[in-house]
């Protein structure tokens, strides 16, 4: 059986490393005045385009009093643009800034330790779920809790129960609510549901969450809205559309970063003593990019790039793409597959993942990462 | 006397309920995207200071006079103040001291001396134009003047220590001397010698205060010495009598520290540390953790966060390499090396990974 990955040997894996550490180096030497224009420009386009969508549901919903026709096409572009604008603080803005990615300009705004997102997840259980163990452990299994979000089976290594049966529907009710899945993974309310957390420990975890989302809900679903007075409703409905835009949209990138059908999980012994090329290959065969180009890299906070941004969490985004070149020349020299594909043809594959999984299934053989010593 | 400025006259009491009511709906970041749309020193919170004039001091400094937003609390005369501009990119900090008595219309002055390879002292006598904001930080400083004289004073100056110290002089003058003044001023060159034509027109128009510039390297008069106790005597004679403030290099502080602890009626110094050269990788550092109030003593070039863990402490953490940011914490001061690549950082940084980063000198961490 031949597979599409190369077992290395522990040298080149150390090579493999280092030389993904030196593209590393060699892009943050030259970090400067460039990527601070381009993270400002960034937040120039989240706060025009929120007041460019807010505008245009304030232009549909009191267009009643002078062009009824206005109604709905300027509510449904005002939801679109707001839904984008939400989308780009979100990903290019929000996930970049919170990995500490431009930390070095040392601008209290851009702050990874302290910047707070347009979502209702916080982003300080952000930086824990996401930052801490997802990148860390990168589709281990039992370690990494995206993997499925305890709610879904992915890959045929997960234990199959009758329960998987409905998760065609529940992927789908999940992706329109993926702000509050995210919100409220880091509580793990099944725990408390099984009595292993105590009520007064889950109100504590859950105080400063709830603080988070009366906060987006008072200002998404109560302010905007009745600035708009007798003709809230559209505005309302406006807000709700650009929020489940944004979670369908960060659902869909998301999902196509790490279930691919390409993309491999890990067991827990994988990571004892992990070396550095062990990791770097543990997250390319974790991760899958989407190719596409200019438009899905800022859209997608560049998690296009899902590759290079697993490699180098902390690297500002608008590098990915030059440093993907080379990602991908280093990947074809050590034999390793570089998955990467449109976003339908990912999409498509992840789509695939949760229909098949949804039934009983059996792992396949993959190819060991490192390569057996000859001695064994 | 106090010097410092009510700070209701400087930042207009707003509205609370109204500051809560747009704060519940609008972060600060989107206030103040929105607000320098307007005008570049409008903000939620941050104290900004626009450059209303630049006038050259001396062949190396030049005094920027700076029209603070709201949001600056005011200062005394003989305090500091952070000051950071962007420089490709990254906001670059150092302290600067307030050279002016503090003003009736709130400008404050800072006296910037070019330092040979300083970012900031470089981009700030070169590049900063009157228009540009800067972002400033609350004065700081205990060498200000007492409500109350019992005695004279003795100032000594050297280098860039002039600027606190100016202000002083420029403050006791305002009030009169009211009490006998003596200033020591040691530069290289009289073309570094900063304030040099006020100084002796203040010392001509008020006999209480005394100005003695000593010139260290000047090649066609005789060079004055550092200071040492005989030069001392001879200049100030009542020294014993006297309070003292001191600021200059820090050798320069010591010195005077040694030479006037005992021998003076009180004696205070703030000294600034050059950029250090060298870093060194073996030995023992000093780590000072600013919110615990602790000192602890690390092993150079090994990981902080495994050093700090060693000690007993237990610093938030999590992936260990360097990429989840979770142990990054604020560095006030010192250089530290990142393990990752080798290089020296010695900006103050508000997120310093401890786990990929050693200790090369001194330092104060956010801890």
């Amino acid at each position: 059986m031949t597979f599409r990955n190369r077992a290395l040997s522990p040298a080149e894996l150390d090579r493999f490393g280092e030389e993904l550490d030196a593209l590393r180096k060699r892009t943050v030497a030259t970090l400067g005045q460039r990527d601070a224009d381009y993270i400002r420009s960034i937040v120039a386009w989240v706060r025009w385009t929120e007041v460019a969508g807010r505008g245009l549901l304030y232009l549909g919903a009191f267009s009643a009093l002078f062009a009824p026709v206005l109604l709905w096409p300027a509510c449904v572009l005002g939801a679109v643009v707001l839904g984008l604008s939400k989308i780009l603080e979100n990903m290019e803005l929000g996930h970049n800034v919170i990995h500490g990615q431009y930390d070095w300009m040392r601008d209290p705004h851009l702050d990874g330790k302290t910047y707070e997102w347009d979502i209702v997840g916080t982003a300080e259980n952000w930086r824990h779920t996401h930052n801490f163990r997802h990148h860390t452990y990168t589709n281990v299994r039992g370690l990494d809790d995206d993997i499925g979000y305890g709610l879904l089976r992915i890959f045929p290594e997960q234990r199959w129960r009758a329960y998987y049966l409905m998760q065609p529907l529940i992927a789908v009710v999940f992706a329109l609510l993926f702000e509050w899945g995210v919100a409220i993974q880091n509580l793990k309310l099944g725990r408390w549901v099984a009595g292993k957390v105590s009520n007064r420990q889950m109100w504590r975890m859950f105080k400063p969450v709830g603080r988070k989302m009366a906060r987006q809900i008072v200002k998404d679903y109560i302010v905007f809205p009745a600035l708009a007075g007798p003709f809230f409703l559209p505005v309302l409905l406006g807000n709700v559309v650009a929020n489940i835009i944004r979670n369908l949209w960060t659902y869909t990138i998301i999902f196509c970063g790490h279930f691919t059908a390409d993309a491999e999980t890990f067991p827990k012994e994988c990571v004892r003593n992990e070396s550095r090329g062990h990791w770097y290959l543990r997250q390319l065969r974790g991760s899958s990019n989407i190719s596409g180009g200019w438009l899905i890299d800022v859209l997608s906070g560049n998690l296009s790039h899902q590759v290079e941004h697993h490699f180098y969490p902390d690297v500002p985004a608008n590098r990915y793409a030059a440093m993907a070149v080379e990602v991908r020349e280093i990947c074809k020299r050590y034999g390793q597959h570089y998955n990467t594909g449109s976003l339908p043809r990912q999409f498509g594959q992840v789509v695939w993942r949760i229909v098949r999984h949804a039934f009983p299934s059996r792992p396949r053989r993959v190819a060991p990462l490192v390569a057996a010593s000859e001695a064994a | 006397m106090s010097a410092v400025l009510p700070s209701s006259k400087l930042s207009p009491q707003r509205p609370r309920c109204l500051r809560r009511l747009i704060h519940a709906c609008v972060a600060p970041s989107v206030f103040d995207f929105w607000a320098q749309r307007l005008d570049r020193t409008w903000t939620w919170d941050r104290p900004l200071a626009r450059i209303v004039e630049r006038r050259p001091e001396s062949r190396d400094a030049v005094t920027l006079v700076l029209r603070p937003n709201r949001h600056w609390r005011g200062y005394s005369a003989g305090q500091h103040l952070n000051v950071s501009a962007e420089i490709d990119g990254a906001s670059v900090t150092r302290s600067y001291s307030l050279s002016a008595a503090p003003r009736a219309d709130g400008l404050l002055a800072i006296t910037v001396k070019r330092v040979d390879g300083g970012k900031l002292s470089t981009y700030l006598h070169d590049s900063a134009c009157v228009g540009d904001v800067l972002h400033i930080g609350q004065s700081f400083g205990e060498m200000t003047w007492p409500k109350h004289h019992d005695a004279g004073w003795l100032l000594l100056a050297a280098g860039s220590g002039i600027t606190p110290l100016m202000a002083l002089v420029r403050e006791h003058a305002s009030r009169g001397m009211p009490a006998p003044l003596t200033l020591l001023y040691w530069a290289r060159t009289r073309d570094e010698l900063c304030f040099a034509d006020e100084l002796l027109a203040l010392a001509d128009a008020h006999p209480d205060f005394a100005v003695h510039c000593l010139l260290t390297r000047e090649t066609d008069i005789a060079p004055a010495g550092r200071l040492d106790a005989t030069q001392l005597a001879q200049l100030v004679p009542d020294a014993a009598q006297r309070r003292v403030y001191a600021c200059g290099p820090s050798g320069f502080v010591d010195t005077a520290r040694e030479l006037l602890r005992s021998n003076a009626r009180s004696f205070h110094a703030e000294a600034f540390t050059p950029p250090a050269r060298s870093f060194e990788d073996s030995g023992e550092a000093v780590v000072t953790l600013q919110r615990s109030g602790r000192t602890l003593t690390v092993p150079r070039g090994q990981s902080l966060l495994k050093a700090l863990e060693a000690q007993g402490l237990k610093p938030a953490s999590g992936c260990r390499m360097g990429i989840c940011n979770t142990c990054a914490c604020g560095k006030s001061a010192g250089a530290t090396r990142d393990l990752t690549n080798g290089e020296v950082r010695t900006e103050p940084s508000s997120a310093l990974r401890l786990c990929i980063s050693a200790a090369v000198g001194d330092i104060e961490l956010d801890l």
